[in-house]
């Protein structure tokens, strides 16, 4: 378990690590490490290079863009779990970093580093499919953009350039008051999820749902937004028989991962479970709601 | 525990001596041991489950630059003995590496010595080995067959033992009783896994012919068989006994990595390192417990007595014989667990295999025999009707039947099992808890209680070898302790072997104080190398409190007498007319004192003050055999381990139906070791001992794929349990003393572990009972309850 023989670089800007990259195919960056140094020890993973970008200030703090919250992708996760602008402003994923990696994990990886993972099994991802956000990032051609519909790909694939360096997390914030609700099961606390749910949703005066969405993780290939159930709940009280039959034909039209962890059974079965317990948690600790 | 006001330190609330350098961080471990021009080992392993080694071509490994050597497994062989083979199986031969033939994915090819380790694992990547799969066999049923493959082709099958007892008119008790009936339960391959891998440094020194050994061990006769495999003599090689090892549990034997490296380091004359990463020691380290299924009937009669048993156990050895095959063999000391049952037909049936070897694993072999006795008691229970814990009731041997003897030949020494149990029924009020069970039923959680009663034979001797191999005609398994008092009256406490946990520095500091009168605190505890040691057997079998504790107490025993002499001397008197208390001896009739200083004076300064013929200097020795074990085998019945604990469990659990996740609700353990030495110690074994048993019921598990590849190799596929996943745990203490020891204690390495999988197993079942749904084959996986209980549930959507 020690990793095969690679060099290591700091670079002190942005465009120093794009023409790193751009340079040499097999260098990979490095922020936080809790994935890829793991991957390395056990030689799955044989980067030329690392090019640490943890300390580039382009890549630094949390900032209010109104409409969005937009996360420098070197942000620590534990930086986002004790940020009370997090805990106002998106609830949903301060509900859901409790549930990434474990403390001292947290307190090395980063909000970035998670979301170029795409492991579909994790946390901040599922946030940022479910609110419909996005990703920023630069190549020595100019800095580029890719909604998280498009970015995921497949277990740890993404649409991101090669050589690119993700350089922010978007997530969206509604404008309206929200409710949420976060659930996963995996067979220790913390261990990678075998599904995971997190929904949002928003009420007017009378108790109607003005919008709402649901994202499952753990159970397909990437964290997937069940639009469909968004639509059919638009518009209701969102009852407990309402979330039930909306996730019904959500989950079954659902492509379900396979692997020696759970059955394909079970993860529709706890699927369809943990996004009606994360709908329903949604709508009762939002303001306005009567079901 | 024992009265208060009985001991002044034993049993007592007092600090555990290790506990600062570990919490502090500055234990010193084998990975802390620097040599100078130290060279480092990586291994290349065999990536198919059975093949033919046809070449090993390492040009390319030694052409880069800070590789030393790469040596074949056949090169070692040609070089030291074959490893000790406990069994009488003279054609299932082990060497440290493999030899023509690879017989477990994974197991050793060659070795690769270079500079630092990554050099090391650079070049055995670059080491080239030609292969030719063989067939291979990973299930213990089919290498049972006579047409599977036999790992060993010399042997001629895969069965390494197949043998069945008779203990009692079994055949009569049988139709005699009312009811029978036959269950199979399966218990996985789990181990202990420690923190810290095995580890090992040789250093070869050829101006002293010695070889100087550091290594991360729990393993009795360790220096005897590494100099036995390398072919020095005894007092050639010096184990280090000063090193702390991070966690064993008895996996911690390492003879095929220290005769690797002590060849080695012979070989290059320079000290060779090998410290297992993750991978290797769960994949290749030879360290898995216990794989085993049981087929056991049982007949009883209406009332819920259980007049005889028949149990088969088969174990899944894996491709060598190591100490699987005896860890049939210790379970014979407690067949019957805690019950009356009159007798029992045994077959212990080992079985090679493609798969990694076995080591010995905390209770060797109990904690799956347990397992299975309580499944049956359960099922017995449901059978006649009668509730669990009344059937049990009706089973235990009394507290007024020993020392009682058991079928196969051991006689259980003390035991109050029914008060045990009352206890623990009074401490979570019994109703109570049947009834929070019922409100989560109702609440719509499958939600169940699970118990178990069972023994921890304590003591260890290995007569369990003799029993299974005829050739083996040892008796003797005995511990050393040796007290020195220096001449400005400080004691030393020599003890003679290193410790993974146990606190042997603080068993032995306590039991010396405790006999001197002297302040524990102030006895230093010295860990001299092999070399310098008395013999001993190292702490196996829950037997250190026993053995270490009565060899201490027997030696403080000796230096009181010594006192006494001396002062009876300058009293004048005779040696009865004194008694020694608290460092001085007192002349009983006068009230004449010679204090400490002064007896210590006497012995090294004033040999003109000293009894004609009575040697100077204040030391004492006691070499202690095993109380209660001397005989060899007769018809198949043998004395097992002299001392038995016990502890009854109680937990609630609660199940959500879909999610199939268990969450604990209540722990309680009844636990009776008899006198406690130091409290804190036997708590954090018991703890330990149930997260174990715990992981064992419903997650850990060194998974074979059809394939022949171990799936589980790392921690995301090995799952312990976590501080989240350990529930608060309620310890209700009772103390019956052993009649056989210094001190009435009894033996807690291993407690916990006994008991829990069977209980956690046992509460899962009643869970799931009401659903028709019963789980025999462990780990119970959350996602094998959430699809059994879906099978078994009427079709309704919960959501709706």
């Amino acid at each position: 378990m020690k990793a095969a023989a690679f060099s290591y670089v700091r670079p002190s800007t942005l465009a120093e690590a794009c023409a790193i990259l751009r340079a040499d195919e097999d260098a990979r960056l490095i922020a936080g490490g809790q994935t890829l140094a793991p991957m390395m020890a056990m030689r799955l993973a044989r980067p030329s290079q690392l090019v640490d970008i943890a300390r580039l200030p382009e890549l630094a703090g949390v900032a209010d863009a109104g409409d969005a919250l937009v996360f420098g992708a070197a942000v620590r996760q534990a930086e986002a779990e004790r940020s009370p602008l997090v805990a106002a402003r998106l609830p949903l994923l301060a509900k859901a970093l409790p549930w990434v990696g474990h403390q001292p994990t947290r307190s090395r990886g980063t909000i970035g580093g998670s979301v170029a993972n795409a492991d579909p099994a994790a946390e901040i991802p599922l946030v940022l499919a479910t609110l419909g956000g996005a990703v920023d990032f630069m190549t020595c051609d100019g800095p580029g953009h890719i909604a998280a519909q498009d970015f995921f790909a497949g277990p740890m694939m993404t649409a991101l350039p090669a050589d690119a360096v993700l350089t922010a997390v978007r997530f969206p914030v509604w404008s309206t008051p929200v409710g949420v609700g976060f659930h996963e099961i995996s067979a220790r606390r913390s261990d990678f999820a075998y599904v995971s749910a997190a929904a949002q949703a928003s009420f007017d005066e009378d108790g109607v749902c003005i919008a709402c969405t649901l994202g499952l993780g753990g159970a397909a290939a990437v964290p997937t937004r069940l639009e469909s159930v968004a639509l059919k709940l638009a518009g209701r009280r969102m009852t407990d028989a309402e979330i039930a039959e909306a996730l019904e034909e959500a989950v079954a039209a659902l492509e379900i991962m396979t692997d020696s962890y759970a059955s394909p059974e079970y993860r529709r079965r706890v699927a369809k479970e943990l996004g009606a317990r994360a709908l329903r948690d949604a709508r009762d600790s939002a303001p306005g709601s009567r079901p | 525990m024992s009265a208060p006001g009985e001991f002044r330190f034993v049993s007592r609330d007092r600090r555990v001596r290790e506990d600062r350098r570990f919490v502090a961080g500055r234990g010193r471990y084998v990975a802390d041991i620097e040599r100078p021009g130290m060279l480092h080992v990586a291994l290349v392993h065999s990536p198919h489950p059975a093949a033919r080694i046809l070449s090993i071509e390492s040009q390319a490994a030694l052409a880069l630059p800070g590789v030393r050597l790469v040596l074949t497994g056949e090169q070692l062989a040609a070089a030291v003995e074959p490893l000790m083979n406990g069994l009488d199986t003279p054609h299932v031969q082990r060497y440290p590496m493999a030899v023509g033939q690879a017989r477990y994915a994974g197991e050793w090819v060659a070795a690769v010595v270079a500079d630092t380790r990554a050099i090391a694992e650079d070049a055995a990547e670059l080491v080239e080995v030609a292969y030719e799969p063989l067939p291979f066999v990973i299930d213990a049923e089919e290498a049972y067959t006579p047409q599977s493959t036999p790992v060993h082709e010399k042997h001629g099958s895969n069965v390494l033992l197949d043998r069945t007892f008779v203990w009692g008119e079994v055949e009569e008790h049988f139709a005699q009783s009312d009811h029978k009936l036959a269950l199979r339960v399966t218990w996985g391959r789990n181990s202990t896994v420690p923190i810290e891998t095995f580890g090992v440094v040789a250093s070869w020194d050829p101006w002293s012919d010695t070889l100087d050994v550091w290594a991360s061990i729990q393993m009795p006769k360790y220096a005897d068989q590494i100099a036995r495999a390398l072919r020095l003599p005894g007092n050639g090689v010096r184990v280090h006994y000063d090193v702390d090892v991070g966690g064993s549990y008895g996996v911690k034997r390492g003879i095929k990595h220290t005769v690797l490296v002590g060849h080695l380091s012979r070989l290059l004359n320079r000290p060779v390192r090998l410290i297992e990463d993750r991978l290797e020691n769960m994949r290749s380290g030879d360290a898995h417990g216990p794989d085993r299924i049981f087929d056991v009937e049982v007949a009883f009669n209406s009332d819920g007595v259980v007049n005889s048993m028949k149990m088969r156990a088969l174990d899944n050895a894996g491709a060598y014989a190591g100490r699987a095959p005896f860890q049939l063999g210790k379970p014979i000391g407690a067949i019957v667990g805690p019950y009356r049952i009159k007798s029992v037909r045994y077959q212990a049936v080992s079985v090679t295999s493609n798969k990694a070897a076995q080591e010995a694993v905390r209770g060797f072999g109990q904690a799956p025999t347990n397992y299975a006795i309580e499944s049956m008691m359960d099922r017995v229970a449901a059978h006649v009707g009668i509730d669990r814990l009344e059937v049990r009731r009706r089973n235990f041997i009394g507290a007024d039947e020993f020392p009682y003897l058991i079928p196969s030949g051991t006689r259980y020494d003390s035991g109050d099992y029914h008060t045990v149990m009352d206890k623990v029924l009074a401490h979570v009020e019994w109703p109570a808890l049947l009834a929070e069970r019922d409100r989560l039923r109702a609440t719509g959680m499958l939600a169940g209680i699970g118990v178990a009663a069972c023994l921890e034979p304590s003591g260890g001797n290995s007569s369990f070898e003799p029993l299974l191999n005829e050739k083996n005609n040892t008796t003797t398994w005995m511990e050393s302790v040796r007290i020195n008092v220096d001449a400005l009256g400080t004691v030393s406490v020599m003890i003679h072997t290193t410790s993974s946990g146990q606190g042997h520095e603080t068993l032995a500091s306590t039991v010396v104080g405790e006999a001197l009168g002297l302040d524990p605190d102030k006895i230093r505890v010295v860990r001299p190398d092999s070399l310098a040691s008395l013999p001993g057997n190292s702490p196996v079998g829950s037997r250190m409190a026993i053995m270490m504790g009565g060899a201490a107490h027997l030696a403080a025993g000796k230096l009181i007498d010594k006192c006494k002499a001396i002062a009876a001397h300058q009293f004048g008197c005779a040696d009865e007319a004194v008694d020694y208390a608290s460092g001085s001896v007192i002349e009983r009739a006068t009230g004449r004192t010679l204090a400490w200083a002064d007896l210590v004076g006497v012995a090294h300064r004033n040999h003109h003050l000293l009894p004609d013929g009575m040697q100077p200097g204040l030391e004492a020795t006691h070499i202690y055999q095993v109380p209660n074990a001397s005989e060899l085998p007769v018809d198949g019945r043998i004395q097992m381990y002299p001392c038995h604990s016990f502890e009854f469990h109680m937990t609630l659990v609660a199940i959500d139906p879909i999610l199939g996740k268990v969450e604990f609700r209540r722990y309680v353990i009844g636990h009776d070791c008899g006198v406690v030495i130091n409290p804190h110690i036997v708590k954090g074994m018991t703890l330990g001992g149930i997260a174990h048993g715990i992981g064992a019921a419903l997650m850990e598990e060194f998974v074979y794929g059809e394939d022949g590849q171990m799936m589980s190799q790392t921690f995301m596929d090995y799952l312990l349990p976590s501080s989240h996943e350990m529930p608060h745990v309620e310890i209700v203490h009772h103390c019956t003393p052993s009649p056989l020891t210094v001190l009435g204690q009894k033996g807690s390495g291993e407690s916990g572990y006994l008991g829990a999988p069977a209980a956690v197993s046992g509460a899962i079942n009643d869970a799931v009972a009401p659903l028709g749904l019963r789980f025999e084959k462990l780990p119970i996986r959350l996602t094998k309850i959430s699809d059994a209980v879906a099978a078994a549930s009427p079709k309704q959507d919960r959501t709706l």
